[in-house]
């Protein structure tokens, strides 16, 4: 049986590493928090962008510019990859990947976009080619770095490099359920859900400057919402891997206890008998 | 009375009503009343001036680029950057002015002339709004 010095160690380390989960999970949460606001802020942005492009679209449908244009003659792709930067966050980044490997099995002519760390380490090690890259992102999320990313995939999108765009992130439903989604990017597909009234709008300068300035827009404020959505998510999934972890350091904590105590015990138990029967030999 | 909104990624939406407002478009200066015909315009740099209705007492920000929709009731201004005077830096904002001008005036080849004419834009901008 092990001794009581041993023991008393190794209680000791759990109970730093449970004080440390623990505040891995405040942080997280604080964090979480963070991303949230920025998502309700982000909202209404991205909702009238939306409108306005569906005005657009309704109103001319023979001769859609090339960003609203979904009939896709190019055939190759790009899937961005949204993962985090760091890892303790339970099954987050493995899922992505799982969902990333999952859809480009059957096909042939996608290259990547690796935004977060997590997914790069993988890939980068696989056959696929990645063409672009962003780490450590989502230390210090501000809206002009997603920007930046948005304008690089429009220009190859726009020089008819690419024809479709897609993105594969991790939407933020609650702190135990997370849902990931691939959504295509480029060419926009704007939302269909409410109805459109029918007012004739007057355009200055002219049709086509608007929709291609908007669908810009539209494409820096979707990535900025979706790379928002996987920080939080992120951060929620975190969260939870540390308030498990947090607990299972309790459990062992107090396991560990009852057996310190009864070596403790034991070994009390055996001095005793040790000096008992040293007396009782005295005796005779 | 025209409600207004102005809509920024990553701030609360500003939400008011005003007698009128006066945006600048590409195409020049223009001013909306209620009853305004519908219209969409792309924003250029310069001054956005919301006109309270009490004894022509005005309200400026700083904006740079975006697109505003008008109907007849409504005018949503959906932009990246509007400064009011309290963000804004006076000296920083005069430091930019010339920096801007410096790069215009120099002979250089490779300049990116247009970036460097809406960095000037920006800059008279937020220093008429400061000036105010």
């Amino acid at each position: 049986m092990a001794n009581t010095r041993d023991l008393k160690n190794r209680i000791e380390s759990i109970k730093n590493t449970k004080q440390i989960t623990n505040a891995m999970k405040m942080v997280a949460a604080s964090k979480l928090r963070k991303s949230q606001d920025k998502i309700i802020n982000a909202r209404p942005y991205a909702n009238y962008i939306d409108v306005m492009l569906r005005t657009l679209k309704m109103r001319n449908k023979s001769n859609l510019h090339q960003i609203l244009n979904d009939k896709i003659e190019n055939k190759k792709e790009i899937l961005v990859i949204v993962t985090a930067d760091r890892g303790l966050c339970g099954a987050f980044n493995a899922l992505i990947i799982k969902e990333a490997l999952h859809y480009l099995k059957d096909k042939s002519e996608v290259d990547l976009i690796c935004i977060g760390k997590k997914g790069y380490d993988f890939f980068k090690k696989t056959e696929y080619k990645i063409i672009e890259k962003y780490l450590g992102l989502f230390n210090e999320m501000d809206f002009t770095s997603s920007k930046s990313i948005a304008w690089n995939m429009l220009d190859r999108f726009m020089n008819k490099e690419y024809g479709k765009i897609n993105v594969l992130f991790n939407e933020f439903k609650s702190v135990i359920q997370n849902n990931i989604v691939i959504k295509q990017i480029l060419p926009i597909i704007p939302n269909e859900s409410d109805v459109v009234n029918g007012t004739d709008f007057i355009y200055e300068p002219d049709e086509n400057t608007i929709v291609e300035e908007l669908g810009r827009k539209y494409v820096d404020v979707e990535l900025w919402r979706m790379l928002l959505e996987s920080s939080a998510a992120e951060q929620g999934s975190r969260m939870t891997a540390m308030d498990n972890a947090t607990e299972n350091a309790s459990d062992l904590i107090d396991h560990l206890t009852l057996q310190y105590n009864r070596v403790r015990q034991a070994s009390i138990t055996t001095e005793i008998i040790e000096i008992a029967s040293g007396a009782e030999a005295i005796k005779q | 009375m025209i409600s207004l909104k102005i809509i920024e990624p990553t701030k609360s939406p500003i939400d008011d009503q005003f007698e009128h407002v006066i945006v600048p478009g590409v195409d020049g200066d223009f001013g909306v009343y209620e009853g305004h015909t519908p219209f969409i315009t792309k924003i250029r740099p310069g001054v956005l001036t919301l006109y309270t209705g009490k004894k022509n007492q005005t309200v400026k920000y700083a904006i740079h680029d975006g697109f505003v929709m008008v109907d007849n009731k409504s005018i949503k201004i959906i932009s990246e950057c509007v400064e009011s005077k309290q963000d804004l830096d006076e000296k920083r904002a005069q430091e930019a002015k010339n920096r801007a001008e410096k790069r215009l005036n120099s002979s250089n080849a490779d300049l990116d002339y247009k970036r460097a004419e809406m960095a000037l834009k920006r800059a008279v901008a937020r220093l008429k709004v400061l000036h105010e």
